[in-house]
């Protein structure tokens, strides 16, 4: 078992074991999930210290015979355990297990029910780092639907008071997504070999190691001429080899010819569009946002953190592997409607966020707005916008833990998050009212902090798109605009003035910590590490582009020829 | 001593406030705060110094910073004549403005986070100064305007402050939105975000210019600047007087040689237009600092329609001149404000007994903003207006409306300047008796003095009444334009006489005068913003607020209750359709069954009777 297959079963083996320990014993608990996602980290630090930058290809690669089934004249059907990181994916997994890490330090405040929270949180961990390092489309998609189970109930059970509507919401619609990229898979699936496990049945090579550039364009040549036996033809859930056009089968329903036509457009583009729709749901994109806002008024901070720190990130990372990746021609065709959506979601989520009364919310639109940027630098096919999505996504993933945890330390001592119910907060929490002051110039685009690197780099892949018109790049300008009105109307409003609390939040607290205590030592202990890796990745940008880039650029091949 | 400035001394000069701000951030309200500030300030104007004798060749260090694929960004500094004036100058002042601080601050419970803001924003205009790329120059602008939120809003618990540190950072973010797309733009058109020498279309050079408007508050964007003197005063005279709204000057002296020919009309007239725009602002205003940011928009209007004309050199050497009699201005201002424990000037009156350090040093120094002859002012708006007047001899009579626009409102100048010395020092005094008001310490006094001896013409021309052959312009590398009619010296020392004299005699307006309230409200610009920007916006924020819950919830939450609805109607379905099918069916099969028994009964006649009968009434129903 290798590193990634590690990060990957680590946390499901100690979900099983808070979940098979009898009693309820948070502590035990609390810190099994410690250890846990503190070796999560250490793995992918590790990773991060195997992988070599500037080879594009998969890295860390295991795979294992999952399930293989000759199906006669229909081929045979092969399912991978396949699991493997490139540049793309990397830094996303660091970023999940650092998230995770700070969300079960924010987990503290959970007292009941602790066996059944720290075992599905766990269960969630594992699910997340198998969705980003999966690349059998199978095995992803098996992962990505686990991962709802313990969303929904993590929601459902620790959540507010409208837990239920959030909850369910959260997880329909997300079924939805789910139900179109599922139909793309299967798709995708009936029309792709596997160009090594077909060249041994067809008697082409002895054994996978023999298989070369030439072996594959032979078969490749066969496998259009109509030459190879259907029998022998291996079918394979494979991405990598779904990335590869000479792959598809001729004649098949996805074949690159696009002769397969549905309602009078290419089913490649339908399909496109399916799969981009469902990844599109999860990042969101407006208008399949509005399970955001509520999802994350109502779950408890640290879901909330993973949710906007890891969650979303699977659906720019859907965008880059499998609606893009599998569908350049499509990805072409339609830049300017999909950056266009980018835009709309940049400004619609920023014109939201500067209408709400509750912090949460204005921080989930802001999510929103952000999130717009990756789809807009995904939408740009150029090398700046890629990697510039990439980064605004580890970035906003930094970010969105740090709003969201700066929201629950004031949760936590009044009940109360409306805006309009605190002015001058900076006197009485003085430590806290500059962290939240950090988190939201930095959000809000401020240099030195990640925001701005990432917003710049899609913008400038945007404004350079060949694919793309300028007003694109004009419109979305607004988001940096919007981000500073919202962020600092908010600082206004909330730290700066006399002070004053609204009384009835005052009255609510229920917890431990006095009402208005400045930060306590675990909520440093959490915030300011984020501080500094923002500040970090801020500064030295390298940081992610030289992890990103060989693989962007290798991914961008894909759009040279058309 | 030629020598090229080593790499360790740039490290240093950056680096060196940002430690102090590290420092400082935490230390409360500690003394010593202000020395370490003070010192790390002295250090730099140190190193700035002795940079200033290095070869005129302008020095670059570089390193990559990003880079993937043919894209490159360096962190890239660079250091040329002008740079090295910036440097001494935003120094000079600083330095000045810290030792007036200590004093003007010493009651102030959190003055060590006061310094550390001060040095943060020393830090990021020397950023500025030393950027050597588009983009780095961007980032430390950016960071400017975060120290002058802070400074802004230093006295967070007053919700003005408040309500002022958030508009100037919004205004300007307006402004860097669109300066940022000319920078995309510049990347686009040249491949890089190196300072280019090549014009670029009109458009970019626009977007660039963009930022200059909100940064040097030119029109429209230029109302956050009397919003911003909530701030503490020194911070006033620093960084929204001498330094930081000049930092959009010095963008554009970076990038004139990439703007087109229409780009710098369109500067120009915005330069103009503010010019005149915010003196007649400045005119009924009552609050003392008001005047004077009105004042500063209107001159920074003067510097914007000289680099517009392309008089880059006049530009400059007034920004110069500006910095110390302005920040002069500001700080005497802040001593009538320590005296009197207000800002509104009808409550002043007399002071010049009270106050005569101040009074003196204020007058000169407002002389100098005037115009008047002998003093720094007059030489350097000599230089632009001379400029202006050649510049429009090239255009035809049309554009000879930009420079006697601009002379007649540095008339305007004289007027509102006259008007402010005399309610602050003439006259009776009005509410000031109680307080009996006295002179500041001499840490305060001195910086004032200093600045008030730097605002005499001699220092930076020989030649009192002309700036040609001033030793300043020529170590920024620049000439000044040659041009200009000859009258327009003594023409313009009339006017200021005569807006001197208008100033002194005019009657304050009745508070109901149409003209005097547009002059307070400045041309209702905010209301206009409010009216056309802030109101729709939040409007629309509303709009899409309730279109999310309405129509996209409405829609997701009518698809749910489609679905459940459509749920309950099958088992409905089931419950009396199918199954009822079901059970009717075996219902119908069981009496089937008894008929056909009592029909099995029966003889075989009666078979063949049934049988016809059944498919007759089949057929008959088919056909």
């Amino acid at each position: 078992m290798n590193l990634l297959s590690l990060l990957i079963f680590i946390p499901l083996v100690g979900a099983l074991v808070v979940a098979l320990v009898p009693g309820e014993r948070p502590a035990l608990f609390r810190g099994i999930a410690l250890a846990v996602t503190v070796i999560e980290v250490l793995l992918s630090a590790l990773a991060y210290w195997q992988y070599v930058p500037g080879n594009p290809d998969y890295q860390l690669l295991e795979q294992a015979d999952w399930i293989t089934l000759p199906l006669g004249s229909l081929g045979v059907a092969s399912i991978d355990y396949l699991v493997g990181v490139d540049g793309i994916s990397l830094p996303l997994v660091i970023l999940s297990a650092v998230v995770m890490l700070v969300g079960v330090v924010s987990s503290w405040t959970i007292t009941q029910r602790t066996k059944a929270y720290f075992s599905l949180y766990l269960l969630l961990t594992g699910t997340i780092m198998g969705c980003f390092l999966a690349l059998d489309f199978f095995l992803f998609f098996l992962f990505f639907e686990f991962m709802l189970l313990p969303m929904y109930f993590l929601i459902g059970l620790w959540g507010g008071p409208r837990r239920e509507y959030a909850s369910i919401k959260f997880f329909l619609y997300t079924l939805a997504g789910s139900v179109l990229i599922l139909l793309v898979m299967i798709s995708l699936y009936l029309s792709v070999m596997d160009p090594v496990s077909t060249a041994i049945n067809a008697g082409l090579i002895e054994l996978a190691g023999d298989f070369t550039a030439d072996v594959r364009q032979l078969l490749q040549a066969q496998l259009a001429n109509g030459q190879l036996n259907p029998s022998l033809i291996v079918h394979t859930f494979d991405w990598r080899y779904m990335a590869d056009g000479g792959n598809y089968l001729p004649g098949s329903f996805l074949s690159g010819a696009g002769e397969v036509l549905i309602g009078g457009m290419p089913s490649r583009m339908l399909a496109f569009w399916a799969v981009f729709l469902g990844f599109a749901i999860k990042l969101p994109i407006v208008p399949f946002h509005t399970w955001l806002p509520d999802a994350h008024v109502e779950a408890p901070t640290p879901v909330s953190v993973v949710l906007a720190g890891v969650l979303l990130k699977i659906g720019g990372y859907g965008f880059i592997r499998v609606a893009w990746g599998l569908f350049p021609d499509a990805g072409a065709e339609y830049a300017t409607t999909l950056a266009g959506l980018g835009t709309l979601t940049i400004v619609y989520g920023g014109l939201n966020a500067l209408a709400q009364y509750d912090l949460k919310k204005m921080i989930a639109y802001s999510s929103v707005s952000h999130m717009g940027f990756v789809l807009l630098g995904v939408a740009s096919i150029t090398a700046e916008g890629i990697n510039g999505a990439v980064y605004q996504m580890v970035s906003h993933g930094i970010l969105s833990a740090m709003l969201f945890l700066l929201t629950g330390v004031l949760y936590d001592r009044t009940h109360d998050r409306r805006i309009d119910s605190y002015r001058g907060l900076m006197t009485p929490m003085p430590q806290y009212a500059t962290l939240t002051a950090i988190a939201f110039f930095a959000s809000l685009g401020l240099p030195g902090f990640p925001g701005f690197i990432g917003e710049l780099f899609t913008l400038m892949g945007s404004y350079q798109s060949v694919y793309l018109p300028g007003w694109i790049t004009a419109v979305s300008t607004l988001g940096i605009i919007l981000a500073a009105a919202y962020f600092l109307w908010t600082l206004q409003r909330m730290f700066f003035g006399t002070t004053w609390v609204r009384s009835q939040s005052t009255l609510a607290n229920q917890t431990d910590v006095e009402p208005l205590a400045d930060l306590t030592a675990r909520e440093r202990l959490m915030l300011i590490p984020l501080a500094l890796i923002a500040l970090s990745i801020g500064l030295f940008p390298n940081l992610i582009f030289d992890l990103t880039n060989s693989t962007v650029a290798r991914w961008l091949l894909a759009f040279a020829v058309e | 001593m030629l020598h090229t400035l080593p790499i360790q001394l740039l490290t240093a000069l950056l680096g060196l406030p940002f430690m102090a701000f590290g420092l400082l951030f935490g230390s409360g309200n500690r003394s010593l705060a202000g020395w370490v500030a003070v010192c790390t300030t002295l250090l730099g104007l140190g190193i700035s110094l002795y940079a200033l004798p290095t070869p005129p060749h302008t020095q670059i260090w570089s390193t990559d910073w990003i880079h993937f694929q043919q894209l490159t960004v360096r962190l890239e500094f660079r250091l040329d004549a002008i740079g090295k004036m910036m440097l001494v100058l935003v120094h000079g002042v600083a330095l000045l403005v810290q030792l007036y601080s200590l004093s003007y601050m010493h009651d102030d419970a959190r003055k060590g986070r006061y310094f550390a803001y001060l040095q943060l924003f020393v830090g990021a205009m020397l950023g500025i100064i030393l950027a050597g790329n588009l983009v780095i120059l961007y980032a430390f602008w950016e960071l400017v305007g975060l120290a002058s939120l802070l400074l802004i809003g230093f006295w967070y618990d007053r919700p003005a402050a408040a309500a002022a540190a958030k508009k100037a950072f919004l205004m300007n973010r307006i402004g860097d939105a669109a300066f940022l797309l000319g920078i995309l733009m510049t990347y686009l058109n040249t491949g890089s975000f190196d300072f280019g020498t090549a014009p670029l279309p009109t458009i970019a050079g626009v977007c660039l210019f963009m930022g200059c408007v909100a940064k040097s508050a030119q029109f429209p964007l230029l109302t956050w600047l009397p919003d911003a003197m909530e701030g503490p005063t020194p911070v006033s005279a620093l960084l929204h007087a001498a330094t930081m709204v000049a930092a959009g000057i010095f963008l554009l002296a970076r990038i004139h040689p990439m703007l087109s020919p229409d780009a710098l009309l369109t500067i120009t007239l915005v330069g103009t237009l503010t010019t005149v725009w915010a003196g007649f602002s400045a005119l009924f205003q009552s609050d003392i600092k008001r005047v004077l940011a009105f004042s500063t928009i209107s001159q920074l209007g003067l510097m914007v329609a000289a680099m517009g004309t392309g008089n880059v050199g006049g530009a400059l050497f007034h920004l110069l001149t500006h910095a110390f009699f302005k920040a002069g201005l500001f700080l005497a201002a802040g001593s009538v404000i320590h005296a009197v424990h207000t800002q509104d000037m009808h409550q002043m009156g007399g002071l010049r007994k009270a106050l005569p350090h101040t009074y003196l040093t204020y007058l000169i120094c407002a002389a100098a903003l005037a115009g008047v002859p002998l003093l720094s002012g007059f030489l350097s708006k000599e230089a632009i207006l001379g400029g202006a007047f050649g510049w429009a001899d090239e255009r035809g009579w049309l554009a000879r409306v930009v420079p006697i626009t601009l002379l007649l409102s540095s008339g305007l100048t004289a007027v509102y300047m006259a008007r402010q010395v005399r309610l602050i020092f003439f006259g009776q005094p009005t509410n000031t008796t109680v307080l009996s008001p006295h002179e500041p310490d001499w840490l305060m006094r001195g910086p004032v003095w200093l600045l008030t001896i730097l605002s005499v013409g001699f220092w930076f021309s020989l030649n009192p009444l002309s700036a040609h052959s001033s030793w300043v312009v020529q170590a920024i590398g620049q000439t000044l334009p040659e041009g200009g009619p000859v009258w327009l010296a003594p023409v313009s020392i009339v006017l200021v006489g005569l807006g001197g004299w208008l100033g002194f005699r005019l009657r304050e307006p009745a508070a109901d005068s149409q003209l005097a309230q547009a002059s307070q409200q400045y041309g209702y610009l905010d209301q206009a913003y409010q009216r056309i920007i802030t109101g729709p916006t939040l409007w629309l924020a509303s709009l899409v607020t309730r279109t999310d819950r309405r129509v996209v919830d409405g829609v997701v939450d009518g698809i749910g209750l489609g679905t459940v609805m459509l749920a309950h109607l099958i088992r409905f379905l089931d419950r009396f359709g199918v199954d009822g099918l079901v059970n009717g069916a075996g219902k119908v099969a069981m009496g089937v069954g008894q008929l056909t028994r009592s029909v099995q009964g029966g003889r075989i006649q009666t078979y063949i009777a049934t049988a016809l009968a059944v498919v007759i009434l089949v057929l008959w129903l088919l056909l």
